[in-house]
């Protein structure tokens, strides 16, 4: 598979483009092996991965992420909320672990542990929010690519393209979004079996993937929170 | 209506439109993206990025993008004009003092190239302020009738309260699925 520039313009020939790749699935063995992953090997993985694509060093763009928030729509409800203290460019990292699984692992900064209640799996709209910051350099075509699995079927695949991001900016988005339908049984497995939902973010600068996050989640949580 | 809803026949899962909310700092645009979107807005800071907001609205895909507005940072606004379908120019009608910049800047906009096609929505934003501007004020301040090239209109709207922000909305999203139609 040649990985030539992807055709810029036309929204419908990319929309086409990957459902035709949709069926053409590529395996992480084969991106491990390449030099850099672009967002159209991602769209064609099929599951979620055992690796990480990149290594944490490829983010040379100093983007951190500083905040996540996620909120019914219906009863405008914070579901979820965490955030790191707001990041100076001489402090040490220790911070982060607020953020990460408090495992001894150079990933943690880049996994998350989720733990919801099933009435979680429930909710009907919700809004995704993520801020992020720069650093110094200004960063082009930044695309985020994001796939949720439950073992080895995708439940919600987000590619969204911020384009031009300013140096040393603080930026936020949030996406609003149906909850995907989910039957009475996949809801019943999920939460029957935690972790094995899980997620890949996947973030792009010029159409080379420079950061890979993990997540994965449980739904069998009694409440507490 | 007719027309909405031949389009929402036509390919309505796809149709994503971008719009681009810009104006001087502290107009209110990062104020009127969370309160059209039901958020809170006791805890707004000046924004030094973007913020951002995908949403479905009447079928649509909107596609906000609230650029930060300090002098420094006008500069990069031209990073965001590509394929805009609507502007949203937001104004503080109580600021009288900064009407002036706020007119240049948005006549600098206008010549744009890259922002040829796409709806001009203005909002008079602040009217809950003492002493705010009324809407056709602003439409004299900012010398909104010479403008030929784009579709524009002018709401008067207080962020805080909510007032008119949908109305706003909606003319931007009618225009610019009329648009869509009579070039397709």
């Amino acid at each position: 598979m040649s990985s030539e520039a992807k055709p810029q313009s036309k929204k419908k020939e990319g929309f086409l483009r990957r459902q035709a790749k949709k069926t053409d699935f590529i395996s992480e063995e084969e991106l491990l092996r390449k030099d850099s992953v672009t967002p159209d090997d991602v769209l064609r993985l099929g599951k979620s991965t055992e690796k990480y694509l990149c290594p944490p060093e490829a983010n040379i763009y100093g983007i951190d992420f500083t905040r996540f928030k996620l909120r019914d729509i219906d009863s405008n409800q914070v579901l979820f909320e965490v955030a790191k203290p707001p990041p100076s460019y001489d402090a040490e990292e220790t911070e982060e672990q607020e953020l990460a699984d408090p495992d001894e692992d150079p990933n943690a900064g880049r996994f998350v542990r989720y733990q919801f209640t099933p009435q979680f799996l429930k909710l009907k709209t919700v809004g995704a929010t993520v801020e992020f910051v720069v650093g110094d350099k200004p960063v082009n075509k930044f695309r985020m690519i994001e796939k949720h699995y439950f073992r080895d079927r995708v439940l919600k695949c987000f590619d969204f393209e911020f384009g031009f991001c300013i140096p040393h900016s603080r930026n936020t988005v949030e996406h609003i979004y149906e909850f995907p339908k989910l039957s009475d049984e996949t809801i019943q497995e999920m939460v029957q079996h935690p972790y094995e939902t899980r997620s890949d973010s996947f973030y792009f600068v010029e159409d080379r993937l420079i950061m890979h996050n993990k997540a994965d989640y449980a739904y069998n949580g009694g409440g507490g929170q | 209506m007719g027309l909405l809803t031949i389009l929402k026949k036509m390919k309505q899962k796809e149709k994503e439109v971008r719009i681009l909310m810009l104006g001087l700092d502290n107009a209110g645009k990062t104020t009127i993206l969370k309160k059209f979107n039901g958020e809170d807005i006791d805890t707004i800071s000046p924004t030094l990025g973007f913020n951002i907001k995908t949403l479905e609205h009447r079928g649509f895909k909107l596609n906000i993008w609230d650029v930060g507005g300090q002098k420094s940072l006008r500069s990069y606004w031209r990073n965001y004009f590509e394929s805009t379908d609507a502007l949203i120019w937001v104004v503080d009608s109580a600021d009288r003092m900064r009407l002036g910049d706020c007119k240049k800047e948005l006549h600098t906009l206008l010549v744009e190239e890259r922002l040829a096609g796409a709806t001009l929505l203005v909002f008079a934003n602040k009217q809950d302020l003492p002493g705010s501007l009324s809407a056709p004020e602003i439409r004299e301040a900012l010398d909104l009738n010479s403008i030929k090239t784009h579709h524009w209109l002018i709401q008067d709207c207080s962020a805080v309260t909510g007032e008119n922000l949908l109305n706003g909305m909606d003319w931007v999203v009618n225009d610019i699925a009329s648009r869509i139609f009579t070039m397709d």
